[in-house]
């Protein structure tokens, strides 16, 4: 009896199933799960971006916010949903990354997670005092060991610091619990710390151009994108420029190639959009858009990068 | 420079599309408020969806009335009903509570408007003279200064305790571990969470504070039965006891009312405290130096002064930060954050240079409805008192499911309800026992920070922790302010047993 209450169900679920699948996405709304509250870098960009997947979705699409966890409680809720395209989430990488490298239990595994794109990136900047040291060098030969800024001590930010800052061979003191990155770059300001590595358009409104309270030494990135200042390539380590700040859309296991196709397109066409472009333009947000495919793989690279430094990832202080 | 956009901004005010998103505001920020479980934050978070379509300006107007209306609000449910309507009032609970068991609910809710609004209007005075030196005042508090002003915030604990320091020193210790409880921020190890991922964040502070006054209130209330005013006095006697002598308490203190809007213009300027500490010092910096802080504790005026001049006040003083550093000087502040950079506004040095009339627009927004919400609340304080005389079988219900619907809503978590309600019920065995609840929420709010702050002045001090905190100018004076409140109960027993000694002559 049991059995066959399951096999109705089955069966029911199956029909309410497949006319969703043939129409996509004209049977509902699409719920966009953010990892964090309203108001931060993830709720922003997905705010922005939501109007313009609508128009090119033709359907209604809704950001919802499912914070906690750092970010890992909005992964779960997108991972528990059903794959029919109709529930996706941007995801905190490189963050939920390291967790799992680290052997942090998260509740799903990100290599199971269906990759739709990536919508934008950030990359890293090394900045001091605008009144401190010229050179990586210079700021690393000290008597004592640099200090550095960070919020917590799992953040992509302070991942970054760490890791790059061993390749380089610059010995330091990673002073994590800042409560948000512009209280990290303020104690740069004030003198509290000697340096803090960020994302270059966070530090923007600090450095030259902003308030010119802090001066950018290096740029985490291959080639020279910032006239004067060096690039990892410069000073000899091109493989800094792997670290980058993502973000990542993707959706629960087993999502059709074909409404992942729609989603991927729909979420390229708002990327091209006027609105978010003159957006992301204000904002210094890079819009890199990257389909599903080169998105997966970014991931697979991304996780096996980090696993090569599992011991400074996980380093407690 | 700035005058003319503060005087266009007011201007704006005057006509009537702008004042009507005031005015909306303000009755939004009142109901939030008043509701325990709600505040500020919850609303304006609510509001950042809504303010998407408006002008920039008119989105400063809709969340400067909230955040000036808010803490008037939670001071009503805090005096008729012991249950702070958002975490800040806690301290006006202490003696506006009993002043409405005697009768004086008017008196108390005068009091509280009129210093609500004068405290709003003394901080963003203060916030306006602020302005030009706010670099340096923000650039001077580092950690070592944040770890010190916690210390002297848990030293205050002895002040809150008065007579009962065995069981405020149990309660504090409860409120450290559970402040321990989460992520630790320099491991990134799970401390306490038993495995359950909701805790990796920590215990949340809506919940926490919702269970622990508004739930365990209204248990207490709900076995108590009958309504909340002391049995014979009826509604006659309520409405007489003047909400016009409250007013007139306010100018007669003046120097308490002076004195709670500095503390809160500073404690809110300084990010990462936010209007509960600064409620909560200036009660006991009021307490501990009054001639009477006797009859503290048991229905008096000042105790309602202070911490509500101090809570409205700091509104001004949270914008500080925000304004030249992009840093929320409080959780509201946090939420507002978000709706500037929604409007294309980056918070941060040059945002008073290329965004001065929104800015200005927000000041006068604040000013505005911490007045507004004040007359508001004094028109309809006749009414609001006959809420004590209401049957607990209406007013519990009612106050429990706002409450934890507002607690649902804030993040969408049913764990949070839960946890509300099991919070509510330690919160009830609390007042069962006689045990103090805000000893509890203050190392509750500050331990996180204590801890935190600890850790980075070693890191940053190489281990020199002292050293480093006497090289500090700001440090030393901390210092020195807690050692005078640590010393001054035993400085004020000095005269008595120099009496005592002459007298034994």
């Amino acid at each position: 009896m049991k059995n066959l209450f399951a096999t109705g169900i089955a069966a029911l679920a199956l029909c309410a199933g497949s006319p969703a699948f043939a129409e996509y996405p004209n049977d509902g709304n699409i719920t966009f799960v953010i990892p964090y509250s309203p108001g931060g870098g993830f709720d922003t960009i997905v705010r922005q971006f939501a109007p313009a997947l609508e128009a090119a979705m033709g359907t209604t699409v809704i950001p919802e916010n499912i914070s906690g966890a750092g970010g890992a409680r909005g992964g779960q809720a997108v991972h528990r949903s059903d794959p029919d395209g109709y529930t996706i989430g941007v995801y905190n990488i490189p963050g939920l990354t390291v967790n799992e490298i680290t052997g942090r239990e998260q509740g799903f595994a990100l290599d199971e997670v269906t990759w739709i794109a990536n919508i934008a990136v950030a990359t890293y900047g090394l900045a001091v005092p605008a009144d401190g040291p010229d050179t990586v060098e210079e700021l690393c030969s000290g008597d004592s060991p640099a200090k550095f800024s960070d919020t917590g001590a799992t953040s992509t930010a302070s991942v970054t610091t760490r890791i790059s800052m061993a390749i380089i061979g610059c010995d330091i003191v990673d002073v994590t619990g800042y409560k948000g990155s512009s209280d990290a770059m303020v104690a740069v300001i004030s003198g509290e710390v000697d340096a803090t590595i960020k994302p270059i358009s966070s530090l923007a409104k600090y450095t030259a151009g902003g308030s010119g309270d802090l001066k950018l030494i290096l740029t985490l990135t291959e080639n020279q994108v910032i006239d004067g200042v060096p690039s990892a390539t410069d000073i000899g380590h091109p493989e800094l420029a792997k670290f980058t700040l993502n973000r990542v859309i993707g959706g629960p296991p087993g999502i059709p190639d074909d409404v992942v196709a729609k989603l991927e397109d729909g979420l390229r066409q708002a990327s091209e959009s006027d609105a978010v472009k003159s957006w992301a333009d204000g904002a210094g947000v890079t819009i890199d858009f990257k389909g599903a495919a080169e998105t997966k793989a970014m991931m697979s690279d991304l996780a096996s990068f980090y696993a090569d430094y599992k011991d400074l990832v996980s380093m407690p202080q | 420079m700035g005058l003319d956009a503060l005087l266009e901004a007011f201007l704006a005010v005057l006509n009537g599309g702008s004042f009507l998103y005031l005015a909306a505001g303000v009755i939004l920020g009142l109901a939030f408020g008043v509701i325990p479980g709600l505040g500020g934050t919850t609303a304006l978070a609510l509001l950042i969806p809504v303010t998407y379509t408006l002008d920039p300006l008119d989105a400063m107007y809709l969340a400067g009335g909230v955040m000036g209306a808010t803490s008037f609000g939670g001071s009503i449910s805090a005096i008729l009903l012991n249950t702070p309507g958002t975490a800040p009032n806690a301290a006006t609970t202490f003696d506006g509570y009993p002043l409405s068991r005697q009768g004086k609910a008017g008196l108390a809710i005068g009091a509280s408007a009129t210093a609500s609004a004068l405290g709003g209007l003394i901080g963003l005075f203060t916030l306006l003279l602020f302005i030009p030196v706010a670099r340096e005042v923000v650039l001077s508090f580092g950690q070592s200064e944040f770890f010190l002003l916690t210390v002297l915030g848990l030293a205050a604990i002895a002040v809150s305790v008065r007579g009962k320091l065995l069981r405020g020193l149990v309660a504090a210790c409860i409120g450290l571990l559970l402040a321990f409880v989460g992520a630790n921020q320099f491991t990134g190890d799970t401390r306490f969470t038993g495995g359950i991922d909701y805790l990796w964040d920590g215990i949340p502070l809506v919940p926490a504070l919702t269970g622990l006054f508004a739930i365990s209130q209204m248990i207490e209330l709900a076995l108590k039965g009958g309504s909340v005013a002391e049995d014979g006095l009826s509604a006659v006697k309520m409405k007489i006891t003047g909400v016009g002598s409250g007013i007139l308490s306010v100018f007669r203190h003046w120097t308490v009312l002076l004195r709670g809007s500095l503390i809160g213009t500073v404690i809110g300027a300084i990010p990462g405290l936010g209007g509960t500490v600064a409620a909560f010092l200036a009660y006991s910096s009021t307490a501990q130096t009054a001639r009477d802080r006797d009859t503290f504790g048991t229905g008096n005026i000042k105790g309602v002064i202070a911490p509500e001049a101090a809570n409205n006040a700091k509104d001004g003083g949270s914008l500080i930060p925000t304004v030249a550093f992009g840093i929320p000087g409080s959780a509201e502040t946090a939420v507002f954050l978000g709706i500037l950079v929604l409007h294309g506004m980056e918070p941060g040095p040059a945002i008073l240079l290329y965004n001065e009339r929104e800015i200005y627009g927000l000041i006068v927004a604040l000013t505005v409805s911490a007045v507004f919400a004040s007359i508001i609340g004094l028109l309809l304080s006749r009414v609001l008192v006959l809420i004590t005389q209401i049957d607990v079988n209406i007013v519990v219900p009612v106050v429990v499911t706002l409450s934890l619907t507002g607690v649902y809503v804030l993040e969408g978590r049913m764990a949070d309800v839960l946890l509300t309600v099991l919070i509510g019920i330690f919160g009830y065995l609390m007042i069962r026992f006689d045990y103090p609840r805000l000893t509890l929420v203050i190392a509750f709010v500050l331990g996180e920070t204590a801890e935190r702050a600890f850790h980075q002045v070693r890191l940053i001090s190489d281990g020199q922790v002292v050293e480093y905190m006497l090289s500090r100018p700001v440090s030393v004076i901390l210092i020195l302010a807690i050692v005078v409140t640590f010393f001054l109960p035993a400085m004020r027993k000095l005269p008595q047993i120099r009496r005592r000694l002459a007298g034994g002559r």
